[in-house]
Parts: structure tokens; sequence; C-alpha cells
């Protein structure tokens, strides 16, 4: 009985051993929970771009340590039945991951990730989101009433003889709360938040919509809905008679491609609040706009496109600066060095700025405001 | 449990009951989407007993099996023998109903949707186990009823309302009746379903109940075979699972094979993969093997 205990005590020692003596992979792999296909294809598609970016940039900077980083896109088609199996195949033996990508399946799959103690950025979520997983994701935004309140005030003063204010609502995850914090702002100023009017996710058309908004008497008007929907809006508004532009600010997530394939020359003039500046004029963001242009038939990248590309550089940095070896037997507490990592990082060189996080939450990124012509937008103001 | 399988095995039993829930009234020839709308009623009732009351989560899940009961015998007072599209409609105007209600109650979380929902059992490992195991004996259970009933009174009659609903009231039968009952025992199987469904996510978001869940319920039905419980038995996990297994270059295309395979199956076979003779051969073979046992 001893012989047989001493023998099974030393096969189990031998096998914790053959797991400690595992080689170090040969190269990163990042696996992104994206979605690939379905509703929000096109936008997966460039957030992929960007994190494929960094990756060949990293690579051909000689990788990280030395070794080469690939960039595995795992594709959640929008389904969390899909997105909560993937993560439970990729928390078996990932490092890190990307993703998941957008709300619905980071609900679904984003517990995987935190019971099995793997760190992935859900880098286009808001913080509301992000902190039910924490540490084991960070918030790419500040808390959205901190962030959101002052930026919409900034915009309102601008205008000293707006009185009145109305906001079109999409409810679709963080927006209502968006829209609850642009509220704050507008109301500090002393200007009046008239009734929101809702617009159904399903809306075909927008004219009743902006009767009911235009019945309130306002003179601002603030967009929190799908960028076709808020170009829709506009354009019925203008039909309607509107004029002062640019007493119209539209929210950061209406600032995709579909807001100015749909909307065009009727955008002229209205404002729009983001957290990139395509304006900026340095080394590293002009290669990356020139590289996005060759590959996108010379468009502009829109405003998520860079958030998985500074998530690549942030596990590079936290690989690099941690010590982090990748040894499969290792990988319970490389994972947490990683987390621990990224959840406090300081001067963190992100493409457009630097900035800090703390606990998880970034502390100092800008925010800005542009006005939108002929497609493009032009720097109004920066907000911090 | 591996975690992969976990996923695999628990979501599709979850499918196989959403699909039941609309095979059951499909058998008078109804299409009664309203179970996906009671999925999420129920559901987020049962979170919110167990997140803000702290009901334990047994009598939340039988809360959720009651409602679902309950908003479908509602409903069925009106609609229990109404010609298919008027069912139709009834349902999606019910699932927009319920999404907008649920968006507009701060109670449930609203637009943003319940989080962190708690281990059943007290750690991860016996959630695993409470959810299958509550899974595989629902499905037992329904099963055995669904086939009870495929080979009772009840059954032929619902068949004769598919085939004629004038010749089966000519006959006798309840037709309204008969589709309120269905109606109801469908809406407490699929609210039971959503309770377990964001369980198993540990959150529930309005998402999780959208018109693919539709989708893949009919896919599932129709491909599989709309004429027996079998086909939904046969066809969840390989539409589930089988894409799962496609190398990432074929992943893409998934939703192009879907379709593909959908109308090859209503060109080439319009009752799907397994149909009610082919049930029937395979019952006549395993009584007839019995018999043989018997004999020897």
């Amino acid at each position: 009985m001893k012989k047989a205990l001493g023998v099974l005590i030393a096969a189990a020692l031998l096998f914790s051993l053959v797991g400690c003596g595992q080689p170090a992979p040969k190269e990163w792999t990042i696996p992104f929970l994206n979605s690939l296909t379905g509703a929000i294809a096109s936008i997966g598609e460039y957030l992929e771009w960007g994190a494929e970016r960094a990756a060949k940039e990293i690579n051909d900077a000689g990788g990280i340590k030395g070794k080469p980083v690939r960039v595995v896109g795992v594709d959640t088609a929008l389904d969390p039945q899909k997105g909560s199996t993937e993560m439970a195949r990729l928390v078996k033996d990932s490092l890190v991951a990307l993703g998941p990508v957008p709300e619905p399946v980071i609900m679904a799959a984003m517990p995987i990730a935190v019971e099995n103690g793997m760190p992935s950025i859900t880098a286009t979520t808001s913080l509301e989101y992000a902190q039910k997983f924490f540490p084991w994701t960070i918030s790419w935004f500040p808390s959205t009433q901190e962030r959101l309140a002052p930026l919409v005030a900034a915009w309102a003063k601008q205008f000293p003889d707006m009185k009145q204010v109305v906001q079109f609502v999409e409810n679709y995850g963080p927006w209502p709360g968006m829209a609850d914090a642009h509220v704050a702002g507008i109301t500090g100023l002393g200007i009046k938040v008239l009734d929101k009017v809702e617009v159904p996710s399903d809306a075909v058309t927008f004219g009743p919509l902006v009767v009911k908004a235009l019945n309130e008497k306002p003179d601002g008007i603030v967009f929190v809905c799908k960028p076709a929907s808020a170009a829709k809006l506009i354009k019925e508004l203008k039909s309607r008679g509107w004029k002062n532009m640019d007493h119209l600010l539209l929210f950061s997530s209406a600032d995709a491609p579909d807001l100015y394939a749909t909307g065009g020359k009727d955008l002229n003039g209205a404002e729009i609040y983001n957290y990139i500046n395509p304006g900026l004029d340095s080394p590293r963001w002009n290669a990356f706009k020139q590289a996005y242009g060759d590959s996108h038939k010379g468009e502009q990248p829109p405003s998520l496109s860079t958030n998985y590309y500074d998530a690549v550089y942030m596990i590079k940095d936290a690989i690099e600066k941690t010590g982090v070896t990748g040894s499969p037997g290792k990988l319970k507490a490389e994972r947490k060095m990683i987390a621990d990592y990224m959840q406090n990082v300081k001067g963190f060189h992100g493409i457009m700025f630097d900035w800090d996080m703390k606990e998880g939450v970034p502390t100092n990124k800008p925010t800005y405001i542009f006005k939108i012509q002929d497609g493009q937008k032009v720097m109004v103001q920066e907000v911090k | 449990m591996p975690l992969p399988l976990y996923y695999f095995l628990s979501i599709t039993a979850v499918n196989i009951l959403l699909s039941w829930a609309l095979y059951l009234p499909y058998r008078v020839g109804q299409l009664h989407f309203i179970t996906v709308a009671n999925m999420a009623i129920s559901g987020y009732t049962a979170a919110w007993l167990v997140m803000s009351l702290n009901v334990p989560f047994a009598w939340a899940l039988l809360a959720g099996f009651a409602l679902g009961g309950i908003v479908g015998w509602l409903v069925s007072l009106f609609i229990g023998n109404a010609p298919t599209f008027a069912v139709v409609i009834v349902g999606f105007t019910f699932i927009f109903i319920t999404r907008t209600v649920i968006e507009n109650l701060k109670a449930v979380g609203g637009a943003m949707g319940i989080f962190g929902l708690p281990n059943i059992g007290g750690s991860p490992g016996a959630h695993r186990w409470t959810i299958m195991a509550i899974l595989a004996g629902l499905l037992l259970l329904v099963g055995f009823l669904l086939h009870r009933f495929d080979h009772s009174r009840l059954g032929r009659a619902a068949s004769a309302v598919f085939m004629d609903k004038e010749l089966a009231a000519s006959l006798g039968v309840d037709i309204r009746g008969l589709g309120r009952l269905l109606q109801t025992v469908s809406c407490t199987v699929a609210g039971g379903a959503g309770v377990l469904y964001g369980f198993i996510y540990k959150s529930f978001h309005l998402d999780f109940f959208t018109f693919a869940l539709v989708g893949i319920a009919m896919t599932v039905i129709f491909v599989g075979g709309y004429a027996t419980q079998w086909g939904t038995v046969v066809l969840a996990p390989i539409l589930y699972g089988v894409p799962l297994l496609f190398p990432p270059s074929i992943q893409e295309w998934r939703i192009v094979i879907y379709g593909a395979l959908l109308v090859l199956v209503l060109v080439l076979k319009p009752e799907g993969f397994i149909t009610r003779r082919f049930v029937f051969s395979i019952e006549s073979f395993l009584s007839g093997v019995r018999k043989k046992r018997n004999i020897l």
C-alpha cells in the first residue's frame, strides 16, 4: 500500500514538473473575440485591423521579447451563445485575450474569463460594463458621468442663446446612461432639458420622431442613437427648416462610416464629440492613417479603430515590464501579473496621447468636440 | 466537466427546450413566438427575485415556470384558436412590448442588463453541475411528456387540427381548448428555459432574447423535422456544435452554409430530416425486436 502511494506521489510530482518545464511558446498568440460576421461585422473588421496593425508593427520591430506576436480573430457573430463557448475554449490556455465585442457578448462571455482568472481587454465598452469584470479587464473610458457632463457642457457654453435642449435617445446598452450624463452637463448651465424622444432600434421612418421633438420647441439637440438613425434624423430636421446646425451634437458612438455615408452634406456644421483626434500630426498616427487608407479605399480611420491597436501595445508593455515568460506552467501567475499591470499602468504611450490607469480606469484621457464639414471632422475644442 | 463541453451541452439543452416550446403549438399549426418573450419575462423576473429579494434559486426557477405559464394562458384566452399568421403577429408584437418594458425598468438594469448572478450551490463547479442536472431532468421530463402527448388522443386531435381545422371540429375536437392548452404548456417550458439561459451566462441582457433566437429554433424545427419531437433533439446539437468545429476561414461563411442548408432541406425534404414515417419505422423495428426477444 505504502509502495503504491509512493509511486502515486512520485508520478504526481513528475507530472507537476513536466508542467513547469513546458517550454514557452515560440510566438505570443492573442485571441480576439470579435464580431466578424453579423450586424456589426464592419465595426469588427476595423477593430481587428487595428489590432493586427499593432502586431505587424511590433513584429517589424523585433516582436515581444524577441518573439513574434499574432492576433487571432475569433468570430462570435454577435451571438452570446457562440461568445460564451469560444471564451470557454480560450480560458484553458490563453495568457490574455482581446474583446469580447459588443455588450451582449461581453455579458455572456466575460464571467467565464473572470471565473478562470484570464485578463481580456474589452476596449469598446463603457466603464459601467467593464467595471463589473475588474480586475480581469480594464475600462478604456472613464466614468460616463465624469467624462460626458463637462464635455457636453463645453459644447453648450458655445451658444449663450441656447435655452432648451432635447435628446434623441435609443435604448441600447450604455446609451441611456450617456444621455443622463448629457442632462447633468446641460442642466448645470441652467439650460432646460426637454422630454427625450426615444428612437426605436428598428425605426424606419424618422419624420414623426422629428415632429415630436420640434413640438417641444428646442434650440439645441443631442443625438444618442445609431449613426444611420442620427443621419436620417438630421436630414428630417433640415427638411423641416432647422438652421442652427452647430446646435446639433452627435455622441461618440454615432461617429462611424455609416453616419457620413448616410448624412452626406446634410451633416455640415453639426458638432460631434469623440476620444480621438484625426487631425493629430504625429509620425505614428500619420503612418496608421496612411495604412488604414491604403487598405480601405482611402477612408479615414473610424473612431474605435485605435482601441485594440493600443490594447495590443499595452499587452506588449505588460509582458515586457513584468517578466512574463508565456510558459504554460506559470499561466495562472502570469495572467495575474498582466491584469495587475494593466490596472495601474502609468504613462502608457497610446497612438494619440499618453495616459495613466488607476485601478482599471483611465484618469487623464482627453475628449474632443469637432465640427463636421464634408465628411471630415474639424476640431472645435479639446476638453480635459 | 470541461468548460467548453458544459457550455455546449447546456446551451444546446436550452435550444432544445425552446424548440420544443415552439414545436408544441405548431402541432396545431400555430407559430407561437411569444415563447421568446416569455423566456425574457421569466428570466428577468427570476434574476430580480434572486438578486434583489434574495429568493433561493429553486423558488425563482419555479416562479419563472409559473409566470411563463400564466402569461401564456392569459394570451391564449385571446388567440387560442387564432390562425397561424395572427399568432405570429401577436408573438412578434409581444417580443417588442417585452423589450420596451424591460428597457425602461431600472429595477432589472434597464438597457444595461443584470450582472453578477450568483453561483447556485456556492461554487462555479457546483453551479455548472446543478444547471446541467436541472436541464437534463427537464429534457427528460418534457421529452417524456411530449412523447406521451404525441401518442395520445390529444396528439391525434392536434394532428387532425393541423391537417384541417374544420374536419377536426366536425370530429368533436375542441380546437380552442387544445390551442390554449398547448400554448400554456409551451410558455411554461419557455419560461423555465429563460431562467436557466440567463443563469448559464450569470447575466441577463435583452439581446440574449432577440429574433436570432427565434431563427435558431425555427431552423432546428424545420430542418430537423417539424412533425416529431426527435428532429429537434438531433438538429439542435448539430446546428450549434458543428460551426464551432469549422476552421476560422470557413467560420465567416457560417450564415451562408445555414441558409443553403435550410433551402436545400425545404426543397428536397420539406418535412425535415426526421419525419414521422421515419420515427414510426424505428419504433416498429424496436417493438419487433422486443417481441422477438419475448418469444425467444
